[in-house]
Order: structure tokens, then sequence, then C-alpha cells
């Protein structure tokens, strides 16, 4: 059994800003990460991150726009605080020795971002992600901070109503150990592989999620779903909402730029979820490419510009499309990016299980509401990170000590050695492809009750079959056909949240499109899903929005 | 945009391995029909989910940004996600899959890393202040242009390893820090935010810098056109104007440069002391004596070349020329 005062449970922007808070304060701060921090997901983000720093610009801007972006599901108490915080957070990432682009003054450059009144999206060329991942874990490194890297996360033990630390196995030795701890703080990231067509890493499997909503914890408007829309066609490679910042037009197979249709003042630059709905109506209109895509075009930027802000992007179309950006089209459609929902927390990053903090895209405080504006995701994995550190921090002070028996170990692994004792059953490969095709057709964009209420007896069975998996590889040391199995346990719970939800939610409001209920009813469902894990299934009941400045209007970009 | 691509027929052969269960390393060989753009990380996927669930190896974001799946792929450092298949079977017929060089095996194509990050953490890396020159309150640091220009491509490095795989030296020389490490020290000394590039260049200088070999397989290796042989060529530069010649590799560079401005050409003799001073030239002096046996030009020295006048020309134009960046 191994000992820290506190355990941060995936080592992405937020998980590692949240330890450096923790350890900062005092304790002894364990990093538990299926991967090396450095290759967390974080680091394929891309465009930038907001903060009202110009002169020009104003906080107040910032937090409208991130209200008028959720359409107004966001917290607007916790909005207020996020956009306050944004410069402080910039400027001390650039202090820890983030590279980020310049302007020719020498201040940080800005750029336009879709759904925001002002350019005030700070980046790293098209690599912001990645240089504040660098950023943070170089400072990382002046403290004594313990990381398990490569450790898989089995669960969050919770007895005696608080948190008494976690169980995890050690990728390299298939070593299981308990990590007794006073609080956990979980920053796993997404779940995105829930879906086929996604642009998140294939690491994205919402287990950090899963394992705090069998424990207990909240989990909070799940069904808000984000898909980019430009992803780059087939691979659905991540192509940066920058370029269109940088001035990318999109087109239609007609030549038509179509967003005069559906955001006639900022066009390309609406928010994601009215850009991704377009897309799809013109496909779905017959006004796409053969084989049901739009394109993007950057050739009219020039081959400087291009291949300097947008060098990552390049080569991704050149590698990954066969496309030249300098020279021709990029061929793009949407697909999954972003979970809005995550797990219950409060702006400390709270959970309402004592002892159980969440921060990143794993949590939802909710500041994205229904629909998240680019460039605020990095910024709230560290703002809401370090705020979780801290209020970790102040917690154990005054926490009594955690234990964790024998009992508890084999009680909370039982699942893992059953499954490793199977002899036949399904593949968990099987089950994962099934559950993507599902979510793809059935709970994407535009949402018809028919196909939810299809995708949840299919999820359903899936967990039902899922009982049954078996993994083949008996080796102990890096047993991918293992993770993958436990993965996709992490996926079925979730997706059967998002759908639940979703067939809950009688009304569209931002990256949640209902065909039957094609408009916001703020009178009914101005309010947060909360899902509660029972045997039976996700019990739901709703909390309210906090309201301070804002009243709701019709969205109009 | 890819053609609409006819399948072609995708030979692997995957080395497989796993030391805690015994056996000897083999190669497992598997038949895949894949489009010729088709990632060689898609075909090992494709391999794990309908041929052989056992086959192991780290990946995780397939854009070539998180760099977890460098392996050799026909004996080249490669990113699996980011090589496609069509161009390796057409040059070689198949595609051999081999874990990365100087990193030992843990199973099949996953290597352990903890070389690679140790000579990384050698480094400090991370961001020293002076304490003289406190960071700007409240407000980020100014940075021209041309203070951003100097990290070159470094802040690209996804730390894959594919450089660390590719070198010689490493394998040589456990005082050897890797090129991935050493890029990632350039790009320290060249911040404009770093109170400590003095000491920074000071330890390496004496701590392994020389012990490159110039091959640039690691430019060639390098997925994200980092250039780490060249980053190491600058350290090398920055070290030597910044201290001059603290040791054999400095002298002998600076020694080389002084004999092509005096002469034009080089003076062994002379070029041994300024290497190795003059107890090394009576270390080397057996030697010294068998090659002057042999060559007895050599104790004359060389004859100034013809046209001197113009490499001098050349050395004032380069002097003027050439900006500390410190």
């Amino acid at each position: 059994m191994l000992h820290h005062d506190i355990v941060v449970v995936g080592a992405g922007l937020a998980g590692q800003r949240a330890a450096l808070a923790a350890a900062r304060a005092g304790h002894d701060v364990a990093v538990v990460s299926k991967l090396h921090p450095l290759r967390s997901h974080s680091g394929a983000a891309q465009g930038g991150i907001n903060a009202a720093i110009g002169a020009e610009d104003s906080v107040d801007t910032h937090i409208f726009d991130t209200v008028k972006g959720s359409d107004y599901l966001g917290d607007q108490d916790a909005i207020e605080f996020f956009c306050q915080q944004a410069g402080p957070t910039v400027i001390e990432m650039e202090h820890f020795g983030t590279i980020f682009s310049r302007g020719d003054d020498g201040s940080l450059a800005r750029r336009a971002f879709g759904g925001a009144g002002f350019p005030r999206t700070i980046y790293a060329a098209d690599r912001t992600g990645l240089a504040l991942l660098q950023g943070i874990f170089e400072h990382l490194s002046t403290e004594t901070i313990r990381i398990y890297d490569e450790w898989f996360l089995l669960s969050i033990v919770v007895r005696e109503g608080r948190v008494q630390g976690i169980t995890a196995f050690d990728r390299k030795s298939g070593q299981i150990e308990g990590i007794v701890a006073k609080a956990v703080i979980v920053a796993t990231g997404p779940a995105g592989r829930i879906y086929g067509r996604t642009t998140n890493a294939h690491s994205c499997t919402g287990d950090g999620i899963a394992a705090a909503y069998r424990a207990g914890a909240n989990l909070k408007d799940m069904e808000f779903v984000q898909f980019h829309p430009t992803a780059l066609l087939e691979s659905s490679i991540l192509i940066t909402e920058g370029a269109r910042g940088e001035g990318g037009i999109m087109k239609n197979a007609l030549g038509e730029r179509f967003m005069t249709r559906y955001a006639p003042h900022v066009l390309d630059l609406a928010s994601r979820d009215v850009v991704s709905r377009a897309i799809v109506t013109e496909v779905k209109s017959g006004r796409g490419f053969p084989g049901g895509y739009v394109t993007l075009e950057l050739m009219h930027l020039g081959k400087e510009k291009i291949e300097s802000r947008l060098q990552e992007i390049c080569d991704f179309s050149r590698a990954f499309a066969g496309v030249d950006p300098v020279t021709e089209p990029i061929p793009v459609f949407p697909a999954q990016h972003y979970m809005m929902g995550g797990i219950g927390t409060n702006m400390q990053g709270e959970t309402n299980v004592p002892g159980l903090y969440a921060a990143g895209e794993a949590a939802c405080v909710s500041i994205h509401g229904a629909n998240r504006l680019g460039g605020n995701s990095l910024l709230e994995t560290l703002v809401f990170g370090k705020q979780a550190g801290v209020a970790a921090a102040a917690y154990v002070s005054g926490a009594p000590e955690s234990r964790l028996a024998p009992t508890d170990l084999e009680r909370e692994t039982g699942h893992f050695l059953a499954l490793r004792a199977r002899t036949e059953g399904e593949s968990p490969r099987v089950l994962r492809t099934e559950l993507q095709q599902t979510m793809d057709q059935s709970v994407g964009i535009y949402r018809d009750p028919d196909d939810l209420y299809r995708a949840l007896r299919k999820v359903r069975e899936l967990q039902e079959r899922n009982r049954n998996v078996h993994v083949v590889d008996p080796a102990t040391t890096y047993n991918l056909d293992l993770t993958d199995a436990l993965e996709v346990g992490h996926l079925l719970d979730l997706a059967e949240v998002i759908v639940v939800g979703a067939i809950a939610r009688t009304e569209s409001r931002g990256a949640h499109t209902r065909v039957d209920f094609p408009a916001r009813d703020d009178k009914n469902w101005m309010k947060h899903t909360i899902a509660r894990w029972t045997s039976g299934g996700p019990e739901l009941s709703y909390a309210p929005v906090a309201y301070t400045r804002w009243d709701p209007t019709e969205r109009v970009y | 945009m890819f053609a609409a691509e006819k399948l072609i027929t995708v030979p692997f052969d995957v080395y497989r391995y796993d030391p805690t269960r015994g056996g000897e390393p083999r190669y497992q060989h598997y038949e895949l029909r894949l489009a010729p753009h088709t990632p060689i990380l898609s075909g090992l996927l494709r391999i794990r989910d309908e041929l052989d669930p056992t086959l192991t190896l780290r990946y995780s974001c397939r854009s070539a940004i998180c760099g977890s799946c460098a392996m050799l792929v026909n004996s080249k450092s490669r990113l699996a996600c980011h090589t496609p298949v069509g161009p390796e079977v057409a040059e070689h017929g198949r595609i051999v899959v081999d874990p990365m060089r100087n990193q030992p095996v843990l199973r099949d194509l996953v290597v352990d890393q903890k070389p690679f990050w140790t000579r990384y953490e050698q480094m400090d890396p991370h961001l020293i202040p002076d304490p003289l020159r406190p960071m700007p309150e409240g407000r980020p640091t100014q940075m021209t242009p041309a203070q951003v220009d100097r990290f070159k491509e470094t802040p690209r490095c996804i730390a894959c390893a594919s450089c660390y795989s590719a070198c010689p030296a490493v394998e040589a020389d456990p005082e050897f820090p890797g090129p991935m490490a050493l890029a990632k020290l350039y790009r320290f000394v060249v911040d404009p935010r770093d109170g400590a590039h003095k000491a920074r260049l000071q330890k390496i200088q004496t701590s392994g810098l020389w012990l490159c070999l110039r091959c640039h397989l690691c430019t060639e290796a390098c997925p994200k056109d980092v250039r780490p042989s060249e980053r190491i060529r600058d350290l090398k530069e920055l070290a030597v104007r910044a201290q001059g010649g603290t040791e054999p590799g400095s002298r002998h560079a600076i020694g080389f440069m002084k004999n092509i401005e005096e002469a034009g050409t080089l003076n062994e003799l002379k070029l041994v002391r300024q290497t190795s001073g003059l107890s090394g030239m009576v270390a080397a002096a057996g030697q010294g004596i068998r090659l002057a046996r042999k060559k007895p030009e050599l104790l004359k020295g060389p004859k100034t070349i013809e046209g001197i006048a113009e490499v001098r020309k050349l050395y004032a134009a380069l002097e003027k020329d050439e900006e500390v960046p410190l």
C-alpha cells in the first residue's frame, strides 16, 4: 500500500496544474496517469487560450461571449470568476516558460476565434496545448511530486462517506496497488472515444469520470457533446478553429460561402454548434461534395502565413489527407471534439463526495454550459486545475486519516480479477466498435428521438454483453487487451448517461439539437442535468443555473 | 486529396518479445489489405482489432503530437501514425516493424524510456529565472519576434525519442545526453527569460556536448523538423563564444578555425597542441614520430595557401555578420 496526502489522477494540463497548487501548499502529492504526462491529450489542443488582455478588450466581453456561447446554460458566477482569472493565468504560464507566438511589438499575439467579440485568443502557432503542456511540465519539475506514469486507475475508494484513496495498477508490471489518500483529484480528460468519428486521442476513454460516477459522484450535463466543425475527412484529425481565425473560409460544392445563410454577421467564426449544424445541413441538402463534406480554404492566406501560424495542420493535411493547404482546399466534416459535461463540481472543484475533486474536461463546473467556445478549454484546465489543487490542499489539512484495508483492495479489484480469470467471451474491441457506430449514427449533431431510443437499447445490450468481456492476452506486462476491456466498460457507462440525458432533454440548446423540439425552452429547461449511478442505470435530477447579470436572449451570430 | 485508391497487400513483420515470459524475440508475419496512404499505426491497430490483440505498442493521439508511437519502420526511426504504408511497401516490399533502439524492450514495440527521460532531466529542463531580472509583475515578458525565432523549431519537439533511437553517440557513450535533451537545453539557453544560460553552457561544455558525432541521423529521424543536430551545433557555437575553449572538444574547434584563418589549411602539429595542450602532445608523441617518419613535411607545417587574403576576408565578413544571440 502506498500513501500520499493527495492523489491527482490524470497528468494533462488540469492534473498538473492541480498537482502544482497542492504541492505548493506543502502537501505530499502524487500524480497517477496511464500515459507519460507529456503524452497527455492536452498537448493536442491547437488554436489557443482566451484572455481579454488587450487594451481594447474587456473581461466583461469575454464573460458575455462565454455566457452567450453556453446558450445560457453556463453558471454565470463561475464564468465571471473564470474570465477574471484568464489574464493572470496566461501571464503565469508565460512566466513559467511557455513559448507563445508574439506580435511585432513583442507582446503576446492574439487571433480571432469563433463566438468571440474580440480577437482574444493567445496562441503558440497551432500547437498551443503542446506549448502549455511543456510549460507546466517543466515548471512542475521544480516541485517534489511523485509521478506514477503509465499507471491505470481501477477505482476511487469511498468509505465512511469520504475518499480513502484509489486502486490502480502499473501497466508495465501489471501489479495492483492501493494508494491511500485523503483527497483525490480527477483530471483524466474526456471520453471522446465513445464516438468513432472523434478528434480525441485513443486514450480519451473517460476512465476517471467513470470511476467517480461509480464512486457516487454526480455527473452533470453529459448530453452536451461538442462536434468540432472542421475535422479532416476520414481520419477526423482536428483542424483548428484558428485556421478560420486567421481568415480561412468554408465552401460547399457549389462554391458558396454557405455560412452567410447561418451566421450573416460573423460567418465562419460563429459558435461551433452553429457551424457544425450548418455543415451537416449543407451536406444533407445535397450541397456537399460527393462523399459528404465541405471544404476549408486557406490558399488566399499565402504560403508564409499558412506555414508559420498553421504549421502543424499544414503537416496534418499533407500527411493524413494528401492535401496541401497552400494550394488546395481541405476536405472537412464535423467530428466529436469535446464534452461540456463531466463530473459535477463547484468553482472550487469540489464534487458531492467529500475528498473528491475534479478539474478540466473530466469536470463540469459549468462554464461551457451547452456549448464551449474555442480557446476556453485550455483556460479552464489551468484555472480550475489550480482551484481544485488549492481546495484539496485546504481539505486534507483538516481531514481525518484515510485508510485502505486489504478487504478494500479485494472488493475494489474483484471486477478486475474476474476479468482476468474469464476464459471466454466477447472481444472488447468488438463492443467498442459497435458502441462507436451507434453513437456516430444516432447521438450526433441532430438528435431524433427514435434514434436516441434505439441507441439506448443498443448501449444497454452492449453493457450486458460487456459483463462477459474476455481478455485473450495472458501477459502481465503492458497488456493492451486488458486496458481495452476496462476502457470499454467506462465508455459504455458514460454513453448511457449521454443518451439518457439527451432523451430527457426535450429542447434544443447549444450542442444538443432535438429535431422534434427545435427551440430552446428556458421556462422548462434552463437547468443542469444531474446523473447519479444506480445499478439500474443513471438516475436523473436537475439543478438550477447560477445567474448574475445576463438575461437569456436569442443567440444570433 | 487522396483519390479513391486501390487497396494493396501490406505484409507486416512485427517484432514480438515479452522478456517476462521468456523465449526469444521473433518476427510475426501479418497481412492486411490497405489503401496506400493508410498510416502504419492504423495498420497495427487493425492487426490488434482483427488478427491479434496481444500485439503491444504505445499510441494515443494518432496525429503526430503526443509522441507515443515512435518505432523502427524498415530500420528507420519513425512515428507510426505519420508514416503511410504505400511508399514503404513500394520501396521494401514489406514493412518490418521493430522497437526503437537504445532503450530496453519492455514488450514487443514498447520500450523502457527511463534512460531517455533521465538524460532529459539532467538538462535542468525548466526556466531558471535571473534573480536580478525578475519577471514583470502582472504582465507577460516582452519578447521580440527575433527572440522568438531563436528558439528555432525546438518548441515543436514532442519527445517521441526518434532522435534518441537513431543516435550512435547515445549507443556508444552513456555520457552523451542525446539529441532531444540537447535540443531542449538549447531552448533554455536561448530563452531571454532564463537567467542561467551561462551556467548551463559551462556545465554542458564539459559534460557531453562535444560527444556528438555530427552524423545528423537525429535530424533525419525527427518527425517535427526540430533538427537536433543543428541545435547541438548552435549550442557548441554559443558555448565557445561564451567561454572559449574549456576542454579538448571546443579547443579542437577553435584550433581548427584559427589554423584556417592563418594559413588557409590545417597545421596538424599545431592542432594537437591547441586541442590537448603540451601534455597532450607528449602523450601523442609516439604516434607523432611514427607519422613524421612517413610524412616528414608534417613537421615543417603547411604552406600558406595562395588565396589566404580571400579566406581572411570571409572570416572578417562572418565575424561582422554574426550577432551573438545572448
